[in-house]
């Protein structure tokens, strides 16, 4: 049982190292290539699978978060009788957590799912070992125009998701729980501030990359079959989910610190 | 066009009279599995060697280390004399263009179409070329394999012989002086067949390409092979032209050739029970 304990944790080492391998050389590959002319095709028809067709499950998806928000929040505030203050607690909410981090997940779901079982099925079809055969690069031909498409489209998408939450929490606010659309807003622009919606923004970059790299990690390394396939890409959600969490903690903690550093020089602005 | 990569490292056709491809103690192990067992070979150019064997006695292991698409657990793989299994992946690309690789199941890519499937290898390395010149060279090269015509087909359109074709007319469009096949004529009919074999004869002939097939298919091997391989447990066993292949004295390399199962192989059979014992008839499930 030691040996088996040992062995395992041994090769749960060996494939740290090789994820750690192959983000790093993705980043530089990714870094050298985005200058490369022949490149930009690739990308943008990345960004035609990645972005466009996402739009709507992101935008659905952001419009539930805020209305279900809204519905939740409303017996708390007015049991107070800060129902006014709201909006400042869906839009806070949604820009900062829960847009960026659903529209996240959303995306490992729909586009991580894709890349792993596209570049799982190239790879038990010897497809990948073609473009090696081929003297090119399979990262930079393969990983990088989607890695650099997840990376700018995250973001985007974040912001069509806040758009949405923001929209759907409004929306019910006013119709269906009646509450006064000129005092909704009013609190909520004093309570969001523009460093709010950053925080959610820069935080689809690092979603994007993560789920870019683990998903098309996975697909490079899936086993033969269709179980392999299978089994890849559910592996590449569970990754990809678990580490868009640790990383909405870990950044939560790093902008916190940036903020309390220079909250005091705001006030000089 | 200019050829964007430097193969200045790699001899010149003037200046090297070695083998071609030479593999020295080749050893390769997945895990405890043997595959390749201290196996030495050269090739030589112009040639055509056909590698014979059973399945899974790693024809396809040994023939993916001559472009290095796997690592030898040991020994050395040389191209021009130069030795290439301890290069980087990067400095791999440049010794790879010399080749051109049919895989099993064409390995063409599906989301693309065959005009852009041959012209992938065409626009990787000839960075200048320009989109109506390319176009020209994959009709070419289309053309070459019997295939004008369809450069707007998906893989998934193809029959399985066309699709084999396709393949090779983008394993040439780099106008390699190696081509390795690796069983080009499985899962085709023996008229398909025979229309691949007759394609590697007339890449032998027009290109003046070195080829090197894997295969089970004896038809085949007789037909294009100047010299024939056996591998059997991952060693060679018998290595000569075709009559010598054909007259070999170990029984394994007769029994492959005539296609006779073995005395080992029966007795497993017979081991195994029964076929109306072991079989489960439709009444069973009612």
């Amino acid at each position: 049982m030691i040996a088996t304990l040992g062995s395992k944790a041994i090769q749960d080492v060996i494939n740290a190292g090789r994820f750690g391998r192959f983000a790093w050389r993705s980043a530089a590959v990714s870094l050298r290539r985005c200058a490369h002319r022949q490149t930009y095709p690739l990308i943008w028809n990345q960004v035609n699978i990645i972005g466009v067709r996402s739009v709507p499950v992101i935008m659905i998806t952001g419009a539930f978060v805020g209305m279900t928000l809204a519905v939740q929040a409303y017996d708390q505030l007015a049991g107070m009788g800060l129902e006014e203050h709201l909006g400042v607690l869906i839009n806070i909410s949604v820009v900062k957590e829960l847009g960026p981090v659903l529209a996240a997940v959303m995306l490992a779901g729909r586009i991580g799912g894709a890349l792993t079982a596209e570049l799982g099925t190239m790879n038990v079809t010897e497809q990948i070992d073609a473009v090696r055969s081929m003297g090119t690069d399979p990262i930079a031909y393969l990983v990088v125009p989607r890695f650099l498409a997840c990376l700018i489209l995250t973001p985007v998408l974040i912001i069509y998701a806040d758009l949405m939450g923001v929209v759907g929490g409004a929306l019910v606010s006013f119709l269906q729980l009646g509450i006064n659309s000129r005092a909704y807003w009013n609190f909520s622009a004093s309570g969001v501030e523009l460093w709010d919606v950053s925080i959610g923004v820069v935080k689809g970059f690092f979603f994007g990359g993560a789920i870019a790299i683990i998903s098309c990690y996975k697909g490079f390394t899936c086993k033969e079959g269709a179980h392999g396939v299978g089994q890849a890409c559910t592996e590449a959600f569970v990754a990809s989910f678990i580490s868009i969490l640790a990383l909405d903690f870990a950044l939560a903690v790093v902008f916190k610190n940036v903020y309390l550093t220079f909250w005091p020089l705001k006030s000089l602005v | 066009m200019n050829e964007s990569e430097d193969h200045k490292s790699l001899p010149q056709d003037a200046d090297y009279s070695g083998p071609l491809i030479e593999v020295r103690n080749l050893t390769k192990k997945f895990g405890k599995k043997l595959v390749l067992d201290k196996i030495s070979l050269s090739i030589e150019k112009g040639k055509t060697t056909v590698i014979i064997g059973p399945s899974g006695c790693g024809k396809t292991v040994l023939i993916k280390h001559f472009i290095v698409l796997q690592r030898p657990t040991s020994g050395q793989v040389y191209f021009k004399g130069r030795r290439i299994d301890d290069l980087s992946e990067r400095e791999l690309y440049g010794v790879r263009t010399h080749f051109g690789y049919l895989f099993q199941e064409g390995a063409l890519f599906d989301s693309i179409t065959i005009a852009e499937n041959i012209m992938f290898p065409i626009r990787q390395h000839f960075k200048g070329v320009k989109w109506r010149e390319a176009e020209e060279l994959v009709k070419a090269k289309l053309a070459m394999v019997g295939l004008d015509g369809f450069q707007n087909y998906y893989p998934a359109n193809l029959s399985g012989g066309q699709r084999k074709r396709a393949a090779l007319a983008r394993a040439v469009a780099l106008n390699p002086e190696v081509l390795l096949y690796d069983e080009p004529t499985t899962g085709l009919d023996p008229i398909r067949s025979d229309i691949i074999n007759e394609l590697i004869l007339k890449f032998e002939r027009e290109l003046g390409v070195t080829t090197i097939v894997v295969t089970h298919d004896m038809k085949s091997a007789y037909k294009v092979a100047d010299r024939i391989i056996m591998l059997h447990n991952g060693r060679v066993i018998a290595d000569g032209d075709a009559d010598h292949i054909r007259n070999h004295p170990h029984p394994t390399v007769q029994q492959f050739i005539n296609g006779q199962v073995s005395e080992d192989d029966l007795a497993v059979l017979r081991m195994s029970g029964t076929l109306a014992t072991s079989q489960f008839l439709p009444r069973d499930f009612q």
